[in-house]
């Protein structure tokens, strides 16, 4: 995250905390949005993601901590006059009114005259491109349709901050990848700070310029799509974003950067480790390998990457571009899924084949076993 | 006998009851209150076809003024009847969770396990001169002397909220309880203060619950006897009271059953024109 004084911050979050019982939901989370980014909050359900947007759009207070818009606090500000407009989860369009109702009323609440209510409703109809939808009623429109008038019936009003509820969580798969590259287009377009909550990694990946992922009432990690999917800093960053192999372990030896790695199962890998964790000789370790940085060995061309190993194809798992191989390790009944090359090089391979795979200690991420923080 | 035959065999069982009771018991009285509203006596068992009995209700100003006053009464025991309910019953739909919300459900079902004889008589022993009401006035001192409560207009209307409440707090909840909590956030975060989300979301989300709980009301008022002849006395004017008098004391079942009948239909334009009013469908309101 930039630390320039220079920038502006739509949105900052300073060691917010909030508590339901003995539950603590958010816990000093601190963050700041630079202007006009499309900022995503990832986490699994209960990570308390959800309590952290409600605060943010005042429909519940933190019990520390600060909220600052534009630079404003707005703490003492109710939800109908902060500058956010929230997408909610199931996008609350008012069924009572038609889609121009429910876009203007917005604008009505804040005195808009009648003329201009009206060229700014077409507008921003024509912005999301549903330019003759403005009579229609809500329950006559289609599951991507309503999506797009949620969004612009907050957009018209022109906010600071656009908060996103898992809009895309009830759309069809098809529609939801589909809405995704239009949620981030509209984003661009509009130039309006968006924060949005997910549980779906690929939802917060393809759309954000920056990922929080959020665990237990806190962040993990806040980073780039890419920094969080290549250089996880913890563990559960690793095991959530994206797919990986998982192993645990105790660290043999170290050698610099070089870690090298016994597995309960007894296997014998060398791994890099992250440094902030420091890792020591003897340390319990979790170890993480994504399925597409194990290579498939040519028999006849055996590259001399330190990890290798022998195993059998158990199960051919097609799925176009995502198929993989799960191989196990015959020394020690271990299971480790491979990605298909897309070049097709390896798609002959059937149940039952022998191969060879080995991949590099770069990818081979070891990050010290955290008591109680994973469970899966 | 076939599949589809057999089913249908066992719906006409299965309706015959309801069948039986519309046919005997409403559509044939009200045929006979038809037919027997449209004569006139001319002597003992000679009768003869005439419109006198409708025309003697508009005629005849107490009759028609009567029942405008029982109308009106009715319309304005619903709107108060709404006006406590609504704030009710949106509190239990919306802010109670839970067993709470059951609870205070209840608390609204209780007092229609008594019957409305005995729930009228509570309000007696409340209202009347030795009541508990003025005895507590005479012990504070705000009066020297028994002060009457009871036979008057405001005592008719106390009795008809209180009976009809729960006909208006059960659809209320009802489509209250429907209103998902999202709208009405996503009212406020766009903007609104409490009065728009009230009138802008809230209420026409409800109106199908507000339309059918007031019909409800409404009907039950406009026919309601036992409340207005106990609470306002002999003086209380209500038209069920004139039918009665008709049949039972003047035995002029003409009469009787015009009024009768003039009572089901200027009720049912009423009902039609606050449709009309508030944009609603029956259909829609009733289900």
């Amino acid at each position: 995250m930039p630390e320039n004084s220079n920038v502006t911050f739509d949105l900052e979050c300073r060691q917010v905390t909030k508590s339901f019982g003995d539950f603590t939901a958010v816990d000093q989370v601190s963050f700041q949005i630079p202007t006009g980014s499309f900022f995503s909050i990832l986490g699994p359900s209960g990570c308390g993601k959800t309590t952290l947007l409600r605060m943010l759009a005042g429909f519940q207070h933190p019990d520390k901590g600060e909220i600052l818009i534009k630079g404003k606090s707005v703490l003492g500000t109710p939800p109908n006059r902060r500058p956010v407009n929230m997408v909610f989860q199931h996008l609350a369009l008012f069924p009572t009114m038609s889609v121009t109702g429910n876009i203007a009323y917005g604008l009505k609440r804040r005195n808009v005259k009648r003329e201009e209510i009206r060229t700014r409703v077409a507008d921003v109809l024509k912005r999301v491109d549903l330019p003759d939808a403005g009579d229609k009623r809500i329950d006559q429109l289609s599951g991507g349709q309503k999506q797009r008038i949620a969004i612009a019936r907050c957009l018209v009003l022109k906010p600071d901050v656009l908060l996103l509820d898992e809009p895309l969580g009830a759309l069809d798969l098809k529609l939801r990848e589909q809405m995704k590259v239009e949620l981030k287009l509209l984003q661009e377009t509009f130039g309006t700070t968006f924060i949005y909550i997910t549980h779906d990694q690929s939802e917060a990946l393809v759309m954000s310029d920056q990922v929080a992922v959020m665990n237990q009432g806190r962040f993990e990690q806040v980073g780039t799509p890419q920094e969080l999917y290549y250089h996880p800093e913890t563990s559960f960053v690793a095991g959530f974003v994206g797919d990986s192999n998982r192993w645990e372990g105790h660290i043999d030896a170290i050698e610099g950067e070089r870690i090298q790695i016994k597995t309960v199962e007894g296997e014998s890998f060398v791994g890099r480790s992250i440094v902030k964790h420091q890792l020591k000789k003897g340390d319990s370790v979790e170890v993480y390998v994504r399925p597409e940085s194990v290579n498939i060995e040519n028999p006849k061309n055996r590259s001399d990457l330190p990890n290798q190993c022998r195993g059998e194809v158990i199960s051919v798992l097609f799925d176009g571009a995502r198929s993989q191989f799960l191989i196990r390790l015959p020394q020690t009944e271990g299971e480790i899924s491979v990605a298909m090359p897309q070049t097709g090089e390896h798609a002959q391979l059937r149940k039952g084949d022998s191969i060879n795979i080995a991949w590099a200690a770069d990818q081979c991420l070891c990050f010290r076993r955290s008591s109680g923080n994973h469970d899966g | 006998m076939d599949k589809s035959s057999y089913t249908r065999f066992s719906l006409w069982i299965l309706l015959l009851p309801f069948v039986l009771w519309l046919l005997l018991l409403i559509l044939l009285p009200h045929v006979d209150m038809v037919s027997i509203s449209l004569r006139e006596r001319v002597s003992a068992r000679n009768y003869t076809f005439s419109f006198k009995n409708y025309t003697e209700f508009f005629i005849e100003p107490l009759y028609w003024r009567t029942f405008v006053r029982t109308a009106w009464m009715s319309v304005l025991a619903t709107l108060i009847t709404l006006l406590i309910a609504f704030p009710v019953s949106y509190y239990i739909a919306k802010m109670m969770r839970g067993r709470l919300k059951a609870l205070l459900f209840i608390l609204c079902l209780i007092p229609f396990w008594v019957s409305e004889l005995v729930r009228t008589y509570g309000w007696m022993i409340l209202l009347r001169e030795t009541g508990l009401l003025s005895t507590f006035l005479q012990w504070i001192g705000l009066s020297d002397q028994p002060v009457e409560m009871l036979y008057n207009d405001v005592a008719i209307m106390i009795g008809l909220v209180y009976t009809s409440m729960l006909f208006m707090v059960v659809p209320l909840v009802t489509t209250l309880d429907s209103l998902d909590d999202s709208l009405i956030e996503a009212g406020y975060d766009l903007g609104g203060s409490n009065w728009n989300v009230l009138t802008e979301i809230i209420i026409p989300h409800a109106m199908p619950g507000i339309v059918s709980g007031c019909i409800v009301v409404f009907m039950l008022s406009l026919g309601n006897y036992l409340t207005p002849i106990l609470l306002g006395g002999k003086d209380s004017l209500w038209f069920t009271e004139q039918i009665f008098t008709q049949f039972i004391t003047r035995f002029n079942w003409e009469q009787g059953s015009a009024f009768g009948i003039l009572l089901l239909i200027l009720s049912s334009l009423i009902v039609w024109a606050g449709l009309k009013l508030s944009r609603q469908s029956f259909t829609n309101v009733m289900s």
